[in-house]
């Protein structure tokens, strides 16, 4: 009944979308088992009977699932298992991945030696989200493939049912928790993989139906998520974490890997999350990639996450979930064809990597080269944000996050959550202020300027001019800064990590920031998109003669009025007004935009596109899809 | 019969005939993550128990495990050992060559873990989200936060007097329980973040505790007041507190860039003791309970000492590179 209800929705929204791209349901199903297929038949071309050390996890896991080169697979398998076992819950899910997808081809050896594995390595759970995610969903197929196992088979002494309650127990807790108050870990273009990993292989493999379906609509959920803040497969808006290669080049993220098996955007990346993905069987509802692709319209997301949980200095704006602290995360993004402009409030969100806001344009660069984003940071470091959020040590917790993190304890920081920030957006228009006390680590504000950025500008008004593709950006700096090189050079000289510097030369080269000492700072940003004007000219023009006061006296204030007349205000410390009335942070939506609503607290998600439906209820474990509004 | 063996043998006949009966020796373990070489990576190189050998040699016990922080045994059977770790509590029956995680999913970073030694099937504890109570001498574990403004803690005592007397340190200061961790109340002690309690095993109402950036702080009445002890470390963030076993006058703090501070009058005076370490970030002291007077250190990656003269002078303990957290002498084994 659903499947006739779902092909006639289709049917009815079948229609052309950009670039003469089919959006039918057939032929966006069609066009994603092309990829998928493509991505195994890759994955299988990976492995060299001739040559049993290469190919990984996923390329053997492919070839066994398939029945091709099993002899070949099992021979680079031995290989990959005689290896000793590292790397903790990242060595988990491929090992899992194998167990699963390759569950028809495995041997007798391989599978003894797998389960001695299981016996003698002791994984850690690791101390973020994703972590647990990876951890517990991996713990709980691999108990599952061994079930009446005693705890004599198992690494923590647990029996196969323990295990399998235990990661179940935290699964579900997880999921709760992320549809009534958001990920902790929100929106994050590097770790999206992860949280699509775990789902997948949860999705695909678990034998109860009902888990199994769980994990299927957070899968959607989650890439619902992404869909509604994307640009070409491009992750726009604030992100909770990325890294300090792809904040410079989100071309590089993973979520572009999963843009492009998921919905078809730009090319593909190697990623092995996207290989787990087209293994399991997952397919995204169609509705999914119809919201992707359509920008026709600007539109304002508004979506509320939360802050990774806080186990000490907390503050007094924390509030408590089960027994776990944490502040909410107020996130806004404005979806422009052209542009996204997203952000958050501010204030300490992650423990590292966050970023606050940024602008990201739409770009024909190649994905590898484009630098298509503008921010701004506070580069902040300390141990009251380390101590927030690990179980560490003051005096030891900077240096040691830096070990892996080497960007982290630098003034050239690009990734920075400060609690002397503080931003509020209204439509395509920004104010950004900070407080910043003497004595402070790094006092700068930093604003990146990337290489692909054409016609900077610094105007005699104030305002500095640039345009980012089909873009126009004016950025109005409340203090004098100065312009520097992004130098990473004593940063990369100090051995910041292969994950971090790879190919530095290809992306990390040729951007400047504009750097401001000032402690009393802030600015203001708007951004149009090229096709309303005539001219860049016009734009500048334009922008000139909007009104705008500040101070950056004891508390910094702005009002300013942006390009389509709202007022808005903002004062360090008080709730910022549009058009004189307070933002209502209170009632802030879990989701909220044309093509999605959830209410904070709810488990509920209704995804739209026009009158299409899909409404995904974890209360009840159920989906159900529509050509009209559901029921509330 | 090769030579390496012979001698051996010949060495342990002139030792078994040479020595008199000696009193049992403790079992030695330090909690630590090898952090030295930790080089763009999240993770050590090494995280876990390492137990001191009679040569001196430091070998691995137990479970490589992330985060793991210290050890307890429990006082009527001393092949039960419950092990502190970032995964939760995993504990043995059978001396270590079996274990098991007895906590779930919502216990995680254990700071502390002790038994009660009144009441032994009895243990607690403290973890960065929390304190943890059993019953079942670890089997299972129960969330134990009533009364707590805050949850954070990383250090946890109990009277060996009195079964079911507990002191917490949080992040909002030493909280006492009076019923075996099942509500909590504040007690004299400032609101600040304490980082380490020490009791005396000669006078178990003499407390000593190392707070952050308060200094250290001492009770004679078992943690009902309390007041300030050493000036010389009053801002200090003190990691490490010890009180001898033998001699309760005999105190140690130690912390982040201050080193060893020692009093041997019972904390009225206190004498800088670092010169002769490579370093003057200290995490743990311990007193040897089997060599009266030595005073261990254990630095951050740059090693672990111990003196034989109160701190006047240091010798080389090993653990080069090590992160320690805790050391830890039990009873022998059986």
């Amino acid at each position: 009944m659903v499947l006739v209800l779902m092909l006639s929705v289709g049917a009815l929204l079948a229609r052309e979308g950009e670039k003469g791209v089919s959006l039918s349901d057939a032929d966006i199903a069609r066009r994603f088992e092309e990829r998928q297929q493509s991505v195994i038949a890759s994955s299988i071309a990976a492995l060299d009977p001739a040559d049993p050390t290469k190919g990984g996890h996923y390329d053997v896991a492919a070839c066994l699932q398939r029945g091709e080169k099993r002899e070949a697979a099992l021979a680079r398998l031995t290989k990959i298992l005689a290896v000793k076992a590292d790397g903790n819950m990242f060595w988990m899910f491929p090992m899992v991945t194998l167990m699963m997808a390759g569950d028809q081809g495995l041997d007798a050896p391989s599978r003894a030696r797998i389960a001695e594995l299981w016996r003698t390595y002791w994984p850690s759970r690791g101390d973020t989200e994703n972590h647990w995610v990876l951890y517990y969903s991996s713990l709980y197929l691999a108990a599952q493939t061994y079930p009446g196992a005693g705890p004599e088979k198992w690494f923590n002494g647990k029996s196969s049912a323990e295990n399998m309650a235990e990661a179940r127990s935290y699964l579900e807790h997880w999921m709760e928790v992320t549809t009534s108050f958001g990920q902790g870990e929100y929106d994050s273009p590097n770790y999206i993989e992860e949280y699509a990993t775990g789902l997948a292989l949860l999705s695909g493999w678990a034998q109860d139906a009902a888990f199994r379906q769980r994990a299927h609509l957070l899968l959607d959920y989650i890439f619902y998520d992404y869909a509604v803040e994307t640009l070409d497969g491009y992750y726009g808006g604030a992100h909770s974490r990325v890294y300090p290669r792809q904040i410079v080049a989100p071309g590089l993220t993973p979520s572009l890997a999963l843009g492009w098996l998921l919905f078809g955007f730009g090319e593909r990346q190697p990623n092995g999350t996207v290989q787990i993905l087209a293994l399991s069987g997952y397919t995204p509802p169609p509705i999914l990639e119809r919201i992707a692709r359509d920008r026709a319209q600007p539109y304002v997301e508004r979506e509320l996450k939360r802050t990774r949980w806080r186990l000490r200095n907390a503050g007094p704006e924390s509030f408590v979930i089960g027994d776990k602290r944490t502040i909410p995360v107020y996130k806004y993004s404005y979806v422009d064809q052209d542009f996204i402009l997203g952000s958050t409030q501010g204030g300490l969100l992650q423990p590292i990597q966050q970023q606050t806001w940024n602008l990201l344009w739409r770009t024909d660069r190649p994905a590898a080269q484009a630098a298509n984003t503008f921010f701004g940071v506070q580069p902040y470091s300390s141990p009251l944000e380390g101590t927030m959020f690990f179980g560490g040590d003051w005096d030891t917790i900077t240096n040691l996050i830096a070990r892996s993190k080497a960007d982290y304890d630098t003034p050239d920081k690009l990734p920075s959550g400060s609690p002397f920030e503080q931003v509020y957006q209204h439509g395509p228009a920004l104010i950004a202020l900070y407080d910043i006390p003497p004595g402070t680590r790094f006092p700068l504000v930093t604003m990146f300027f990337s290489r692909d950025l054409t016609h900077t500008e610094e105007d005699a008004s104030g305002w500095i001019f640039a345009q980012g593709g089909p873009a126009y950006i004016a950025y109005r700096p409340f203090a004098a800064g100065e312009w520097k090189p992004n130098d990473w050079t004593g940063l990369l000289a100090h051995g910041a990590g292969g994950f971090i510097s790879t190919d530095f030369a290809k992306w990390g080269t040729g951007h400047r920031c504009y750097v401001s000492p000032a402690l009393k700072n802030g600015y203001v940003v708007q951004v149009a998109p090229a096709r309303a004007f005539a001219s860049y000219e016009a734009f500048k023009t334009a922008v000139r003669a909007l009104p705008l006061t500040f101070t950056t006296a004891a508390q910094p204030e702005a009002t300013f009025t942006s390009l389509d007349g709202t007022v808005i205000h903002a004062r360090y410390g008080a709730t910022p007004t549009v058009n004189g009335q307070a933002v209502d942070f209170a009632n802030w939506p879990l989701f909220e935009s044309p093509f999605g609503h959830a209410t904070r607290g709810s488990q509920q998600l209704e995804i739209a596109h026009g009158a299409e439906r899909l409404f995904l209820d974890f209360i009840h474990n159920a989906r159900q899809e529509s050509a009209v509004p559901a029921q509330p | 019969m090769s030579s390496r063996l012979s001698r051996f043998l010949v060495l342990a006949l002139v030792a078994g005939i040479a020595a008199a009966p000696a009193a049992p020796v403790s079992r030695f373990y330090a909690a630590v993550s090898m952090t030295k070489a930790q080089k763009n990576s999240s993770t050590p190189l090494d995280s876990g128990l390492y137990l001191r050998q009679a040569d001196g040699q430091w070998t691995n016990f137990g479970p490589r495990i992330l985060g793991v922080t210290s050890l307890a045994t429990s006082p009527v059977n001393p092949a039960s050992l419950l092990l502190a770790s970032a995964d939760g509590v995993v504990r043995t029956t059978d001396g270590g060559k079996t274990w098991r995680k007895t906590t779930g999913w919502e216990v995680a970073d254990v700071r502390a873990i002790v038994f009660d030694h009144a009441n032994p099937a009895h243990a607690y504890a403290a973890t960065a989200w929390g304190p943890l109570r059993s019953t079942d001498g670890g089997a299972s574990w129960q969330l134990a936060q009533q009364g707590l403004a805050r949850l954070y803690c990383q250090t946890i005592l109990t009277d060996p007097a009195s079964g079911g007397h507990v002191l917490l340190g949080t992040e909002d200061g030493v909280y006492a329980s009076h019923d075996g961790a099942v509500t909590w109340a504040r007690t004299a002690f400032p609101a600040v973040s304490v980082l380490r309690l020490a009791q005396s095993a000669a006078d178990p109402k003499l407390l000593l505790a190392g707070t952050q950036g308060r200094g250290a702080w001492l009770s004679r009445d078992g943690g009902q007041s309390w007041t300030a002890a050493d000036p010389g470390s009053a801002t200090a963030n003190l990691y490490a507190a010890a009180i001898s076993p033998h001699t309760a006058t005999q105190l140690a703090v130690g912390g982040w860039g201050i080193g060893v501070r020692v009093s041997a009058d019972g904390g009225r005076t206190w004498a800088d003791r670092t010169a002769g370490l490579p370093a003057k970030n200290v995490f743990v002291l311990a007193f040897d309970p089997d060599v009266k007077g030595r005073l261990w250190a254990s630095t951050f990656e740059e090693g672990t000492y111990y003196s034989d003269d109160l701190g006047r002078t240091w010798r080389d303990g090993g653990l080069y590179g090590a992160y320690a957290f805790d050391l830890v002498f039990l009873p022998p084994a059986p």
